[in-house]
């Protein structure tokens, strides 16, 4: 085996992966703050694994192609005691890989995603003093209550004294949702925002987004709230628009559904 | 008379016992006063059905009666096709019994799958209702679960286990032949579910959409409960027959890496099954006795079971993918015509991958409203899994670098697993980190992500290995051409499939519905295109498989001139494999070591075991 030519095999094959990878640009309508933090960690772990990807790439395609043997069966090569060191640097080097990767993105995405402090997050521990309600942030600028049932989605505005059936949200305001369902699990997605938590009857999960630019079902599907987990007859057809607005608009809509 | 007859009976007996544990007990209790659910009545009656199966079907006869200090009756060992519709012990008939079984599963959840592309091709109701597609999607996921988890190892793990360590059967090769079986009623009562209603709640059955659906519900739950102690005694009699019964000199470190994964495997479902049993029974429980533990309007806890389900569930994929491993690197190593690279390594990390997959269970439930504080040991336990597979890689590219590589029907699929597992392998990456898997759960790219590992990992090592041992089992040759036509095929058509999916979920495409939005039309009409191609080229394997074993050639003992136990006997193997026991005097797989071996047969001495 010629290691050299293996080992242009993946360096090229890395720099076409590579370069396509950096430039990947093929993700829905990204409307909140959540949605760049999942995809810039989407972009980096496929930046983290392209290397990986070709490297048994490489491996496969120059077997095929240069390991074939003649006759059936071919004659085996003889055999060639194996280098102890291989396997333990290959080991080493897949263990240090596979750490980076729970550190970065693992440890430090989910940091961004729930607006903690990394330290923060590793100190929450089942016993600590950190709780899952402060986990998600504890506060948002606005408070909107969602209740799922089969199969429809509901939307209170608590501090607005309000109730709509389509999700309206102000650019730029943190907003906290809290969670709950009638009946069964249902999951409240909004591929837009890239983040979801289930609707659990008897509980109130938790979750905060912060629309970054406006918009609407009407101009892309991704804002939509769709039931994400599988709720039975109505599933797939559970899904409410969401109208990202500018805050003035914002506070014109919450004026007018208060009039009704 | 002769090959129906054990199984009429077994329906025979089956059938009145369902009737007596379901209407009839019910009417008694009616008659007296109690009250007696439907879903109580399906649950007893098919539990005593199940029993009744058994009895007739040859339970009774060859085994039970002697409890009672009748003798037992017992057929030829050797009597042609009527063996395999028999309550016999001989590890190589269960073997093919289960592997036949399966393969029907196999064929039938693809049905199944063509059914929901059909649905998917377009926007909007075409075939189904919308709880038409959820039954049919239901009845898809467990019975390609139950497939996942039995056709290697029950099949080709009965099959070629005792042979590889030179014994003459299985430990317990009664508990054998009742593993197998109690899988006819599984299927039985999964199918039956579609009379009462069906059920609608995916292979998962999460709580509490589980304790108020249709009937059909129980019938799934009983079925699967039943297949968990079929699977819990299979794994019982592996782990028992690969330490108690090697030959004389087959070391743990002599073991060809198939029957490493097998013990792996084995470890882990006779471990971590009873978590699944345990959460479908307390469903069971709340639906038939009152009980609260899910139930929303009694004040139940929906995401526990979530949790108690994924013990199992998660380790449950390893339980299908080990044995995957182990088979498609004893295909590489005999076709890349050179010891397996890094052998103790894979074995440690068989060993590695047992034990971490029972601790990363809750990265099914990274949004499902569990307490935050376990996603960041749950994100690194689970890409901590990476390690112990990369050394299998390790394995695989070792091996076919320091190879001369005979790209022979079951290699190509070999190579199949190496890509597809890959690919499998690296999406995995994105579901484990909770940044990209809060978006990414329960969408297609998951979707995407299991096929990649089950279909196109254990699948394409489950079709290395059919055509690989398939001389050895049925005694004749495949046809070569058309064993490259379908590797082509289904590789070519499994990738044009599932890649698409990928780029569905991240757009928005959940799992599990029936329809869609408008947007997401053309991904899905090419997937289901490619879908339909990929059903049609497992007829071709189907055609050569059915047809070869009928009329192919004769096949020679070692048509692969391979150097573990298995090859060194006839093809078919007779009754009690070998005539004696084998010496076992090396390492499993001497290639290009001149004047070494494997094994000697018939050199241990005598006819004792």
């Amino acid at each position: 085996m010629r290691v050299g030519v293996l080992a242009a095999w993946w360096l090229v094959l890395t720099g076409l992966l590579v370069w396509a990878a950096s430039r990947f640009q093929g993700f829905p309508l990204a409307a909140a703050r959540e949605a760049a933090v999942a995809d810039h960690a989407f972009r980096f772990l496929m930046l983290m694994a392209s290397p990986v990807f070709t490297l048994v790439m490489a491996a496969l395609l120059y077997s095929v192609l240069s390991r074939r043997g003649q006759g059936d069966p071919p004659e085996p090569p003889p055999y060639v005691p194996e280098h102890p060191a291989v396997p333990r640097v290959w080991f080493a080097l897949t263990a240090a890989l596979a750490a980076y990767v729970i550190y970065n993105p693992g440890l430090v995405g989910l940091a961004e995603m729930r607006e903690v402090p990394l330290s923060q997050l590793l100190g929450s521990s089942p016993g600590g003093r950190v709780r899952l309600a402060s986990l998600g942030g504890a506060e948002g600028d606005l408070v909107v209550r969602v209740r799922a049932s089969r199969w429809l989605w509901q939307f209170e505005y608590p501090e607005q004294g309000i109730a709509a059936r389509e999700l309206v949200l102000p650019v730029g305001r943190r907003v906290r949702f809290e969670v709950t369902a009638t009946d069964i699990v249902h999951s409240f997605w909004v591929p837009a925002f890239r983040t979801k938590i289930d609707a659990v009857p008897n509980l109130t999960t938790y979750l905060h987004v912060t629309p970054t630019r406006t918009g609407s079902f009407e101009e892309s599907v991704d804002l939509r709230v769709q039931c994400a987990e599988l709720c039975g007859v109505g599933h797939a057809l559970m899904a409410s628009p969401v109208r990202v607005l500018e805050p003035e608009k914002f506070d014109a809509w919450v004026a007018q559904q208060a009039r009704r | 008379m002769r090959v129906t007859g054990p199984v009429l009976k077994g329906l025979l007996y089956g059938a009145v016992g369902y009737v007596l544990g379901g209407p009839v007990l019910a009417a008694v209790v009616r008659a007296a006063g109690g009250s007696f659910p439907f879903d109580l009545e399906l649950a007893a009656g098919s539990v005593l059905g199940t029993v009744g199966w058994l009895a007739g079907v040859g339970m009774w006869d060859v085994w039970a009666r002697g409890w009672f200090g009748l003798p037992l009756r017992s057929w030829p060992e050797d009597d042609g096709v009527a063996r395999y519709f028999r309550f016999t012990t001989d590890h190589k008939v269960i073997g093919i019994q289960y592997l036949v079984t399966f393969l029907g599963l196999l064929f039938l959840g693809g049905a199944l799958a063509m059914l929901m592309r059909w649905e998917l091709m377009r926007p909007g109701m075409q075939l189904l209702t919308l709880n038409g597609f959820n039954q049919v999607m239901s009845l898809h996921g467990i019975i390609m679960i139950a497939v996942a988890v039995a056709i290697l190892l029950g099949g080709l793990g009965n099959y070629c286990v005792p042979l590889m360590i030179g014994a003459h059967d299985m430990a317990f090769p009664r508990v054998n032949a009742l593993s197998y079986w109690l899988t006819p009623p599984v299927a039985v009562m999964l199918l039956a579910s579609l009379l009462v209603g069906g059920w609608d709640s995916g292979w998962t059955a999460y709580p509490p959409l589980s304790t108020v659906n249709a009937p059909g519900q129980v019938l799934m739950i009983v079925a699967v409960v039943i297949f968990g102690l079929s699977s819990i005694l299979g794994g019982i009699n592996f782990l028992v027959t690969i330490a108690r019964m090697r030959a004389p000199g087959m070391t743990w470190g002599r073991l060809p890496i198939f029957v490493w994964s097998v013990f792996a495997a084995s470890l882990l479902s006779f471990v971590v099954t009873q978590y699944l049993a345990a959460s479908l029974l307390m469903v069971l429980l709340d639906r038939v006795a009152g009980m609260s533990y899910f139930h929303f309007a009694r004040g139940g806890t929906p995401v526990v079971y979530q949790q108690l389900f994924w013990f199992y569930s998660h380790p449950a994929v390893y339980i299908m993918i080990v044995p995957a491993f182990g088979a498609a690197l004893e295909v590489i190593t005999h076709f890349a015509r050179t010891p397996l690279y890094a052998y103790r390594w894979v074995v440690g990390a068989f060993l590695g991958i047992v034990g971490l997959s029972t601790i990363v269970w809750a990265h099914h439930n990274f949004t499902s409203g569990m307490p935050d504080w376990m996603h960041a040991p749950m994100l690194a336990t689970t890409e901590a899994i990476s390690v112990p597979t990369g050394l299998v890689f390790l394995s695989a590219l070792g091996t076919l670098l320091r190879g001369r590589l005979w790209l022979r029907t079951p290699m190509l699929f070999a190579l199949a697993w190496v890509w597809n597992f890959l690919i499998g392998g690296i999406t995995g990456i994105f579901n484990a980190d909770v940044a990209t898997d809060l978006h990414l759960h329960d969408t297609y790219f998951v979707v995407a992500h299991f096929h990649y590992t089950i279909m196109g990992g254990e699948i394409f090592a489950l079709l290395a290995a059919v055509y690989y041992w398939y001389p050895k089992i049925t005694g004749r040759m495949y046809d070569e051409r058309l064993g490259r036509l379908h590797f082509w095929w289904s590789f070519l058509a499994f990738n044009a499939t599932f890649l698409p999916m990928f780029w569905a979920g991240l757009h928005g495409m959940n799992r599990r519905i029936a329809d869609y939005p408008a947007a997401l039309g053309s991904v899905n009409l090419w997937t289901s295109l490619a879908a339909f191609l990929l059903g049609a080229s497992f007829l071709v394997f189907l055609y050569n498989f059915v047809v070869s074993w009928v009329r192919g050639p004769r096949a020679e003992a070692n048509p692969w001139q391979a150097s573990t136990l298995e090859w060194q006997v006839p093809s078919p193997p007779p009754v009690e494999n070998f005539p004696a026991p084998p010496a076992v005097v090396g390492a499993p797989y001497v290639y290009g070591m001149p004047g070494v071996r494997h094994a000697v047969l018939g050199a241990a001495g005598g006819s004792e075991r």
